[in-house]
């Protein structure tokens, strides 16, 4: 296809800011999971031992929580769900089971990238204010303390689960929604079938 | 050190003494003959040769507000008015309790680093401690603390070293007035419940001993004269391991595991039966 063709999808900014998130994210899920399970602990050797992981993870989620409200910022507003995407989220089941064709509304965000993005915002303010009374144990309230101890790996179970979710959907799922991640473009057939409100709203200008 | 381990923290099979039948050591401070003296907590600094680091001082005869990572030994003086408007001036010693169920061991993510001996003595590892802080959350007696240099937890180790060669804990060694005892801890519950029937003798109706239950009885047992207020004392009513602790420690993660295990197999199952999901080559609208 003529790159002419292509229709742009994610900006530059967009891009570089999406994968910030993934890389801090994932630096801060690997190091955490060391530490979730005894049967794990070999993953902290991965990335320099107990003590490292202690004292760099904290530091990864905070480059985490930075750019994630980076892209907050960009994106919340287009994160909005409108009566297209409470459909969608009706009819999930629908999606899953690839019966979704002719039935469910789609912009540039679809009703479940919306709400998985919701989940993972939510998770992440948890994360981070019981990440940063985890952080510091001596100085934190008891009480404050015994919360994040359960709050933190609740939140973290809750955003992994997200994200294998997110990461099937965007590699294996659907072919070419990598592409777009990184290159940023797509091709007018992908954008009519997987966002096709979108793709009438990037074509009428 | 003191013979096998029983339980090694972040290991999922117990310690290898865990199936070994021997006696337990205890300590026994007997509050009704503390006189104050301090003794204790010069003789823990001296025999691990901890500094002693000037702290704050909070208007009353105790060394300092609270234990420090280097000061694992504190008596606690605590002056209490009665119903009655008598005044109460408790001293109790304060260190580690050695609990027979740790709630720091429980908590702690470094395999190694928190193990529990047969003989009932909870120890901490630096070597292994990558400095989490996570086991002061799990302990209900707020004992253990860290080291802001090292970034290790330091606590009582109930002189270990001291107690795997036949010697008696330093504490126990310079207290002039037995107030402190070391022994077996059958011996000492014994010793421990002559005591209390001699106080309630004596009209002290509300003695009694300081064994909670809720961590599974501990190393460290008291003889209270008010054991009916162990608040009094500086001493925790109802000791147990934090439920949010046991919850994170046990079902969440099992749910977790599986949550997780279960995301990844969805996804393979998902994409077995469905395939991709299919894409136009074009628009239906392609001019």
């Amino acid at each position: 296809m003529p790159p002419d063709r292509r229709l742009a999808r994610f900006s530059l900014a967009e891009r570089l800011i999406h994968w910030s998130v993934a890389l801090s994210f994932l630096y801060a899920a690997f190091t955490g999971i060391g530490l979730w399970s005894p049967r794990l602990y070999w993953v902290a050797g991965i990335f320099g031992g107990g003590a490292t992981v202690s004292a760099w993870h904290p530091l990864g989620g905070l480059l985490f929580a930075l750019v994630f409200a980076l892209m907050s910022s960009r994106w919340h507003r287009q994160m909005r769900l409108d009566a297209d995407d409470r459909l969608w989220l009706r009819h999930g089941h629908r999606f899953i089971l690839h019966e979704e064709f002719g039935v469910l509304e789609s912009g540039r965000f679809n009703g479940g990238q919306k709400a998985l993005y919701w989940m993972q915002a939510a998770s992440a303010v948890i994360l981070v204010l019981s990440g940063l009374v985890l952080w510091f144990p001596e100085v934190m309230p008891r009480g404050v303390r015994l919360a994040a101890v359960l709050l933190h790996p609740v939140a973290a179970v809750a955003s992994l689960t997200g994200l294998i979710v997110h990461v099937y959907m965007g590699t294996a799922a659907i072919p070419g929604a990598l592409r777009s991640m990184i290159e940023g473009y797509v091709s007018r057939g992908w954008a009519a079938t997987h966002h096709p409100k979108w793709y009438r709203e990037v074509t009428r200008r | 050190m003191s013979g096998a381990l029983k339980a090694i923290s972040a290991t999922p099979q117990p310690g290898p003494g865990a199936t070994r039948q021997t006696g337990t050591v205890a300590k026994l401070i007997d509050t009704s003959l503390c006189i104050g003296c301090k003794a204790c907590e010069v003789a823990c600094q001296e025999w691990n040769d901890q500094p002693f680091q000037v702290g704050a001082y909070a208007g009353t005869y105790q060394t300092q507000p609270d234990l420090a990572p280097n000061f694992w030994n504190l008596i606690k003086f605590n002056e209490r008015e009665q119903e009655d408007g008598h005044l109460l001036w408790l001293m109790a010693k304060y260190q580690c309790m050695h609990c027979a169920d740790p709630g720091c061991l429980r908590a702690c993510p470094a395999p190694g680093a928190i193990v529990q001996y047969t003989n009932g003595i909870v120890d901490f590892n630096s070597d292994q401690c990558i400095g989490c802080g996570y086991c002061m959350t799990g302990c209900p007696f707020d004992v253990p603390k860290l080291n802001p240099v090292t970034k290790k937890v330091q606590k009582c180790t109930l002189c270990t070293d001291r107690v795997s060669v036949g010697l008696e804990p330093a504490c126990i060694k310079a207290c002039p007035t037995n107030c402190l005892s070391f022994g077996t801890r059958e011996n000492l519950l014994a010793k421990a419940e002559a005591r209390v029937e001699d106080l309630r003798a004596d009209g002290r109706r509300g003695a009694g001993i300081y064994n909670p239950a809720g961590v599974g009885g501990t190393h460290v047992l008291y003889v209270l004269a008010h054991a009916d207020h162990p608040e009094n004392y500086g001493l925790p009513r109802d000791p147990r391991i934090p439920w949010t602790v046991a919850l994170w420690k046990g079902p969440l993660k099992w749910l977790g595991n599986a949550l997780l295990a279960g995301g990844v197999l969805g996804a393979v199952f998902h994409y077995i039966r469905f395939g991709p999901w299919k894409t136009k080559e074009e628009p239906d609208d392609a001019a």
